[in-house]
């Protein structure tokens, strides 16, 4: 077991006053907070520097982890505490996180076992809830319209009494129709299990919470409840108009593209997008146009041609 | 097959994220969420993404000893960007299929 020096962590001497390690704290906390920081090993970093607050501002674990401190000694092995020595138990939630966030080192000084916290405002309590979990779930566009049963593995933080193993855990989840990238779905009590008297009551155990992603579609973008697709037209497609066959995620349907369709122009095509609770979405069709390459003398003479006849110019607003 | 739940209630939330009850009235009090049901405290319902924002803003507090104006403002300032990204992701990939 490797030893903490806490006050190194803080950066404050040994005889810092409350206040002084509060500030420190609180530095350390915006600098190296996973919401503020997103740089690897920015969150590794605010474990450490939580879990040696969760110590020094509680004048009982100080006293105790000085104690540790002066009488304990370290060797190639690692730290080892003074002989005799038990833990106080007095670890498991406090204000800044939960001992499931804490070093090995925390837990044997302090007690608190990885993977649980003791239940709020329940400081003896006999029972400790499981850990809430969370997974991103990747979904096809397709499979958010229809709703999909689906396979989840996912690791689980089991603690033995000595140490957190992860458990590989599969359930079978319906996801609904309807579902939204970014939604969360809460699967209760599949978190981590939790601990104590009453250890087999599921309500103890955790929750996992899905997040839903949606794959990219390599045809359709999504835009709230409506579903975009870019239509590519030749020039003359999109100069004299033209009935095409475009694909929607219920099947082809035959949609008129009206002559002088200018790039950008949207279509919309009523009741093709995406469901949700309350309102059915729109399909956006978007005029692309693209020019063919100029392969033949006859079709360059066509384009010169029609550089001649017309008078269209793009750039009108230049010359202002 | 394994049930799932899109709404937690107040006492649920309480349990399961190891909250006080008066952390999640300060957070609604301070306009961060709202619940999508319940005209009185104990029959507060709240959809899990609130439940999320919920639990976000409650950690936010206490670990960077924060206020709740401040914890609010943040919270509202994470959402922004969230929702600022996804946009901006996108509009990358319209702009890809239109180029």
């Amino acid at each position: 077991m490797e030893f903490k020096d806490y006050y190194k962590i803080l950066g404050v001497e040994e005889t810092a006053e409350l206040k002084d390690i509060k500030k420190a704290y609180r530095k350390l906390a915006l600098k190296f907070h996973p919401d503020m920081n997103p740089d690897e090993g920015a969150e590794e970093k605010f474990k450490q520097v939580a879990e040696a607050y969760e110590v020094l501002k509680d004048d009982d674990k100080r006293a105790e982890y000085d104690e540790m401190k002066r009488y304990g000694s370290s060797s190639e092995q690692g730290f080892k505490a003074p002989p005799g020595w038990q833990p106080s138990g007095g670890g498991g939630a406090g204000n800044s996180g939960s001992s499931a966030d804490f070093s090995d080192f925390f837990n044997s000084v302090f007690g608190g076992g990885r993977g649980q916290s003791r239940h709020a405002g329940q400081q003896h309590a006999d029972f400790y809830k499981g850990q809430d979990l969370e997974m991103e779930v990747p979904i096809f566009l397709e499979e958010s319209v229809s709703g999909i049963t689906k396979n989840i593995e996912f690791m689980v933080p089991v603690f033995d009494g000595r140490q957190t193993q992860q458990t590989k855990k599969s359930l079978k989840v319906k996801i609904p129709a309807g579902v939204a990238d970014g939604e969360r779905i809460r699967l209760k009590g599949q978190g981590a299990p939790g601990q104590g008297a009453a250890s087999s009551d599921k309500k103890l155990n955790g929750d996992l919470f899905l997040h839903v992603r949606l794959v990219p579609h390599p045809l359709f973008d999504v835009q709230g409840i409506n579903l975009l697709l870019t239509v590519t037209l030749t020039p003359w497609e999109a100069a004299l108009g033209i009935k095409l066959e475009v694909p929607t995620l219920h099947g082809k349907i035959n949609l008129n593209i009206p002559p002088e369709s200018r790039s950008g122009k949207k279509l919309r095509i009523k009741g093709k997008g995406l469901k949700n609770k309350t309102a059915q979405g729109d399909l956006l069709a978007i005029i692309k146009i693209d020019i063919p390459p100029v392969t033949s003398d006859e079709s360059k003479k066509l384009w010169e041609q029609l550089a001649k006849v017309e008078k269209f110019n793009p750039r009108e607003d230049w010359s202002n | 097959m394994t049930n799932i739940t899109l709404h937690i209630p107040l006492n649920e939330l309480c349990l399961s994220a190891h909250i006080s009850q008066e952390a999640i009235i300060e957070v609604v009090e301070y306009g961060i969420v709202t619940p999508v049901e319940g005209d009185t405290l104990s029959d507060w319902i709240f959809d899990i993404e609130s439940a999320h924002w919920i639990k976000k803003a409650i950690k936010l507090s206490q670990e960077l000893q924060i206020d709740w104006v401040a914890t609010a403002m943040v919270i509202e300032l994470m959402r922004k960007k969230q929702q600022l990204e996804k946009e901006n992701t996108q509009l990358k990939a319209r702009l890809s299929r239109l180029l």
